[in-house]
């Protein structure tokens, strides 16, 4: 197989085999980039975004490392009955809090840690939180095979966006009634870019 | 004809947002990789002191603290997008300038009059994670406005990039049996993901 049929199959084959993660990150776009709209209006619906699911006593040391702290996090998301990615934070000395997040759904445990008490949230369910919670989603620092596995695939997303405009500039060059305009866009582009990072 | 319009627009939208492209490929694969490329972000940023005047301006009055704080950038010649605000005690007004580059932080505190600013040491994984998440619409200057206009667009060419793509490949006979075993496989995976995790 010569190189350029091999370079077509290749820039046609991953387009098609990542479009759903294309289509994933444009649309979850859409709500980052006019995030105060989508607020706006669900403000309209006047509903609480947090729902209270459960209340309990719990009791445990709140350290100040983080190793120690994740490991809080564990035994509280434990309590709670929750399972999967999770990031915790303190809220000052009186308070630790857990975010649990997987597509579907997102929760908080807030843990008061001088009143022994365990309060556990439920998010009501919002279309652009659950998409720009997929965009953001990364996998490595969670501790499951699960979690990395969707870090390398957006490793490979990432390799795969650096594939396509190489590939496409492979399939480009020998066509030579394309060269005048595909060298315009691109300096266009680059210049373009270029402006707004010195601007900015 | 469409065949060809379709073939020129995919060409052409693709070589112009190249840098995007590339830009949000890398900033990715680095805020995928935090921990790889340093602790930084556990830390949170570590501001230096770049310079401290007295100010002898004056600050409109029941503005709102990004007005004020347009007054301070505009007196310190750095006028641009910012986030301002006011400490519970109204001591000190902090204010984030958003450059791209060279992010500063200014801190005004009227009880001295003095104005402080502070910078983050230059940081490659910092810059590519800036970029990969600049907004642009919620700030008042053009620049940013375009620079947001240039996201929706990336945003549009990405799914006409999928949609194109699609159609080209389906009158390429000779690839639909492997082009489909790529996407069903593709699709099957990503259903995969949003169920599980």
């Amino acid at each position: 197989m010569e190189f350029q049929h091999l370079n077509r199959r290749v820039h046609l084959y991953l387009g098609l085999a990542l479009s759903p993660w294309m289509l994933l990150y444009a649309v979850s776009s859409i709500p980052f980039s006019h995030g105060r709209l989508f607020d706006e209006l669900d403000k309209a619906k006047n509903l609480p975004n947090w729902n209270k699911a459960a209340e309990m006593a719990f009791d445990a040391p709140a350290p100040e490392d983080k190793a120690g702290l994740r490991e809080l996090g564990r035994a509280m998301m434990r309590a709670a009955g929750r399972e999967g990615a999770f990031g915790a934070y303190r809220q000052g000395a009186k308070q630790v809090n857990v975010y649990h997040h997987s597509v579907w759904r997102s929760t908080q445990i807030k843990y008061f840690v001088e009143e022994r008490r365990l309060v556990v949230e439920d998010k009501r369910f919002r279309w652009d939180h659950m998409l720009t919670g997929l965009h953001a989603k990364g996998g490595f620092e969670q501790d499951s095979v699960l979690h990395d596995s969707w870090g390398v695939v957006v490793d490979i997303v990432c390799l795969g966006l650096i594939v396509w405009v190489a590939s496409g500039i492979c399939m480009w060059l020998p066509v030579r009634g394309l060269r005048k305009p595909g060298i315009a866009a691109l300096a266009a582009g680059a210049a373009s870019f270029a402006l707004f990072v010195w601007l900015l | 004809m469409l065949s060809k319009l379709l073939r020129r627009i995919h060409l052409y939208t693709g070589f112009f947002l190249a840098p995007w492209v590339v830009m949000y490929a890398v900033s990715t694969a680095a805020m995928n990789h935090r921990a790889f490329f340093s602790g930084e972000a556990e830390e949170g940023p570590r501001w230096e002191r770049r310079a401290e005047r007295a100010f002898d301006g004056v600050l409109p009055e029941g503005g709102t603290a990004s007005a004020q704080a347009r007054v301070i950038l505009n007196w310190l010649e750095i006028d641009g997008a910012h986030n301002a605000r006011w400490s519970a005690d109204k001591t000190a007004l902090s204010v984030q300038r958003q450059r791209l580059r060279d992010p500063l932080r200014i801190t005004y505190t009227p009880a001295d009059g003095k104005v402080v600013v502070e910078g983050q040491a230059a940081k490659t994984s910092a810059l590519l994670e800036r970029m990969h998440r600049r907004r642009g619409y919620q700030q008042d200057y053009a620049a940013d406005d375009v620079w947001a206009f240039i996201v929706d667009l990336f945003i549009v060419a990405m799914v006409f990039w999928v949609v194109s793509g699609i159609i080209l490949w389906w009158q390429m006979k000779a690839t639909r049996r492997w082009g489909l075993a790529f996407a069903l496989g593709g699709l099957a995976v990503f259903v995969f993901y949003a169920i599980t995790l």
